[in-house]
């Protein structure tokens, strides 16, 4: 029995609901069919617990189809988190070596590469040049696998920023590696080698001689203020998410005319899991001259970005077509600048956005600020 | 369940139609897209029974490729079940002779909104909250605003002849649908045009608003559109007995206002609704109006509904009530531990008559349905000039499935026999689906011979969701 009875209750309720929230989800969108939701999976799972029919190979599709984006939970009642049981039921089928083969490789590139792009290890940080400081609070800069292979951009404007800002600056390298957060891993099932990472970061962390972690991914920001902590791994400093860490000094931060409308996009992690929803609103508006435009959804109703969970990876189109209509409603709010505080969310969001809206992640808009430089909008 | 042979070519000449990614015959896809929201689905699910499947599950994009569906089923005697939002609430979507389930979400273009005529124009498939936030946009509302807008699709509203919460200002969607478009069995395409309207023979519109995918498939639609209001006001007040509330609305309606919201709770179900949140006399039933409008006419509309209803012996209880009502519509449709513990199972009666008629059968209903041991509550939920509708919710829970089963189907029929009796009309909103599908001819009478004399014509070969609506049952 993977369920305990209180979820076994929930999923029972669930199984049984007339689809109250099933117009949020992201893959009921991206699907339209009833299969890919919040009921369905529901329904899938309360038939294998009580033996009606047994969780089938589609059926596992059905449920490594969820983003854990937890957009159902806002909407629904009884407070039923789907994405915490498709989560345990992923443990499962991880255990039966039943998960999709798109997920086996990324862990095993994890397992090999400690980033799921298959990236080599040695160029993880070593091209991101820091400042040798004396002085000033020092922060490790936990730079997540996605900033450092694919989103550079943030990674860098984040050293420099923080160091304009007065920090001192860390970040992993040679013997004090970072490897992944763990995360994709942790959402996917796969605790055992998430728990494989995370001791070696939590290892590596706890002997740094910094003040404390700052991360820029929402996904590392979990990981390491939730994940890791369940199991048991405690960090001996304190993990703030760049947001944060920008509000609490956002009296200090720079203001501009930026050309153009400002929205911003809560990244799932950050915002529905973690409750950050105004320290990010709070930077745009105090370096924009609160030029911040609030889309339809937003906050705890925000539409998923498309990229979380391993979608991506094993759905590209359907993942892109949400980025795409989260990208529509960023433009239906009069936006030319879309900002967001998650190396993913950008990645995904950018690729969609064409050439009318500029998308950047948080610490990019701040040293844009800093700068004086106008971001250039079409 | 088709055999092999026949699945085989079936399914070869959808793919060739939608091809593959929208063709799904595996047992996961059937199961979770068969049933609708008929709480008799619901309750046999949780406790681990299967529904009938489907052999396969199409998802069309275009009104062509419905119509190039339908051609092959008809050629095949495939039966083809509809299958919108499905959230309907009478088992309608139930492919209960297998064959297709023709799933419309596919299709959830908005079209274009035609200021000057205030209407808008979507497919079938499109979510009744995106339409109305569409709507909303551009400063206008579809005043359709049924309790499963956020889950039923423009298509099932119109198969459904379903009714919004303030239908008694706005009109139900049989007088909000002003064009609609639809394939016929044997793949013809044919439109009702938009127009407000005409004197070109009879209504065919009408002919399909409510035909539950027993006669052709419905691909778009041009609904009305109305200005968001300037002024939504709410106010409530108690009754001392049903009689009395029902006076008052029917006084409100008779000088001529429109309210766009007149719900009147019995004493048990005001007792179960309201008595945790507002202080009201205990056994009182409790009346909640809302006006829709410019602030001179709600302010005309309230000061005089308030009238009448303090003449009839009515207590004035501000706007809480009724604006907390609006405010947690959805609220009751959730799951709860008590309604989805062992083989607990309810279901609502949603029953219309004229107001000679509708206290009669609110009492006859009420009495017959409690002597069968089930619990009883309701609100007369839309209110017009001529008599209205009554939710008559009922509740039961029994120590096994067929028990529990058989109890809900004993409820069904003491209550609809009832309903008839006393000349009420079974259904105001919901349909008939399969859960009234043997009640449709005491229903209809005489008339029941036109409605199946049309789907012999029409639906010769009884393709379109055979069993419902009392048509097409098999032996
Ligand atoms: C929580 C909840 C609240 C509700 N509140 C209301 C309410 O306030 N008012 C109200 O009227 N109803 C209400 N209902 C009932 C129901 O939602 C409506 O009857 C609705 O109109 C059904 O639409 P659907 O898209 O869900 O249809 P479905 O359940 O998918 O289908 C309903 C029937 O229509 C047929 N059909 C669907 N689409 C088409 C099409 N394009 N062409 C031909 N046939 C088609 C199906 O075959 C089926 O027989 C409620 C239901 C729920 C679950
Ligand atoms: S998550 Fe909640 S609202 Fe959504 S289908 Fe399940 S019970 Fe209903
Ligand atoms: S967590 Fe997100 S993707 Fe998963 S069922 Fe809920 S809304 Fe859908």
């Amino acid at each position: 029995m993977i369920f305990d009875e209180t979820h076994t209750e929930q999923i029972r309720m669930c199984a049984a609901c007339p689809k109250m929230c099933r117009h949020v989800c992201p893959t009921f969108f991206a699907w339209r069919s009833d299969s890919p939701t919040p009921h369905g999976r529901a329904l899938l799972i309360h038939q294998a617990i009580i033996g009606t029919r047994e969780i089938d190979e589609r059926g596992v599709e059905v449920l490594f189809q969820c983003l854990e984006c937890s957009h159902c939970l806002t909407w629904c009642k009884p407070e039923i988190d789907i994405a915490t049981i498709v989560e345990e039921q992923r443990k499962a089928l991880v255990a039966e070596e039943r998960r999709p083969k798109g997920l086996v490789e990324m862990a095993q590139a994890i397992r090999q590469f400690h980033n799921p792009y298959s990236e080599p290890h040695m160029s993880r940080n070593n091209w991101l040049p820091i400042k040798k400081k004396k002085g000033g609070k020092s922060l490790f800069y936990f730079i997540g696998c996605t900033a450092a292979y694919r989103e550079q951009e943030i990674a860098s404007s984040t050293v420099d920023l923080l160091e304009s800002l007065g920090y001192r600056i860390s970040i992993g390298n040679g013997s004090s590696d970072e490897w992944c957060c763990g995360s994709p891993l942790f959402r996917t099932g796969d605790v055992e080698l998430g728990l494989e990472q995370a001791r070696h970061n939590a290892q590596m962390l706890n002997e740094m001689n910094v003040d404390e972690i700052i991360v820029t991914c929402p996904g590392c920001f979990r990981a390491l203020s939730k994940d890791y902590p369940e199991h048991g791994l405690i960090l001996n400093k304190p993990v703030r998410h760049i947001s944060q860490l920008l509000n609490d000094i956002k009296d200090n931060l720079p203001a501009i005319d930026f050309m153009g409308k400002i929205t911003y996009h809560d990244p799932c992690h950050l915002g529905r899991h973690s409750k950050i929803y105004d320290e990010p609103r709070n930077v745009i508006k105090q370096v924009s001259n609160s030029n911040l435009n609030e889309m339809e959804r937003t906050r705890d109703n925000a539409m998923c970005c498309g990229n979380g969970a391993g979608l991506r990876t094993l759905f590209p189109e359907h993942a892109k077509k949400i980025g795409m209509e989260r990208v529509q409603q960023a433009k239906q709010s009069g936006a030319s600048i879309l900002v967001t505080a998650c190396p993913f969310c950008k990645n995904m969001l950018q690729s969609q956005s064409g050439n009318d809206l500029i998308v950047l992640d948080l610490p990019e808009l701040v040293l844009q600020a800093k700068r004086g430089r106008k971001v250039k909008t079409h | 369940m088709l055999d092999s042979k026949i699945m085989k070519k079936l399914y070869k000449r959808m793919v060739s139609i939608v091809g593959t990614d929208y063709v799904h015959q595996q047992e996961t896809d059937r199961v979770l897209n068969a049933h609708d929201a008929w709480p008799l689905s619901e309750a046999k699910l949780r406790s681990g029974e299967m529904l009938p499947l489907a052999d396969m599950v199409v998802f069309p994009s275009s009104r062509e490729e419905v119509s190039a569906i339908l051609i092959a089923a008809n050629e095949m005697e495939i039966p083809i079940t509809p299958v919108g939002g499905g959230a309907g609430t009478c088992g309608g979507t139930l492919p209960i002779y297998g064959g297709i389930q023709l799933d419309l979400k596919r299709m959830s273009k908005i079209y274009d909104i035609d200021d000057q005529s205030m209407t808008i124009r979507a497919q079938a498939g499109v979510v009744g909250i995106d339409l109305e936030e569409t709507a909303n946009r551009h400063g206008y509302t579809l005043g359709h605003t049924p309790t499963s807008l956020r889950a039923s699709n423009l298509g099932g509203f119109i198969a459904t002849r379903s009714g919004g919460s303030m239908s008694s200002l706005y009109g139900k969607i049989e007088d909000l649908t002003l064009g609609l478009e639809v394939v016929l069995p044997n793949g013809s395409i044919i439109e009702c045009k938009s127009v407000p309207r005409h004197s070109v023979g009879p209504d065919l519109r009408q002919l399909f608003i409510g035909s539950e995918g027993t006669l052709g498939v419905i691909t778009e639609a041009t609904l009305r559109l109305f200005l968001l209001p300037e002024e939504r006001r709410f106010r409530s007040f108690s009754f001392p007995d049903v009689h009395s509330g029902l006076e008052a609305i029917r006084n409100i309606f008779r000088v001529g206002i429109h309210p766009s919201i007149a719900r009147l709770y019995d004493p048990e179900d005001a007792a179960m609704s309201f008595s945790m949140h507002f202080e009201f006399e205990e056994g009182y039933c409790i009346l909640l109006l809302g006006f829709d409008g410019d602030l001179t006419h709600v302010d005309l509309d309230d000061g005089k509904s308030a009238e009448i209803c303090m003449t009839l012996g009515g207590v004035d209880l501000g706007e809480g009530p009724s604006k907390r009502w609006w405010e947690h519509r959805y609220d009751m449709y959730y799951p709860t531990r008590l309604t989805t513990s062992g083989y607990a199972i309810g279901d609502t009666i949603d029953i219309v008559a004229t107001y000679d008629k509708l206290e009669n059968v609110y009492h006859s209903m009420k009495k017959a349905m409690e002597a069968t041991g089930a619990i009883v509550m309701s609100h007369f939920s839309h209110m017009y000039q001529n008599g209205g509708s009554i939710y008559m919710i009922f509740f039961t829970s029994q120590p096994d499935a067929e028990t529990a089963w058989a109890m809900y189907k004993k409820i069904w029929d003491e209550g609809v026999a009832a309903c008839l009796k006393e000349g009420g009309t079974m259904s105001h909103q919901h349909g008939v689906g399969l859960s009234r599908s043997t009640y449709t001819e005491d229903e209809l009478g005489s008339a029941f011979q036109v409605l199946k004399k049309v789907k012999e014509i029409l639906d010769p070969k009884g393709i379109m969701n055979p069993g419902k609506l009392g048509l097409g049952v098999r032996e």
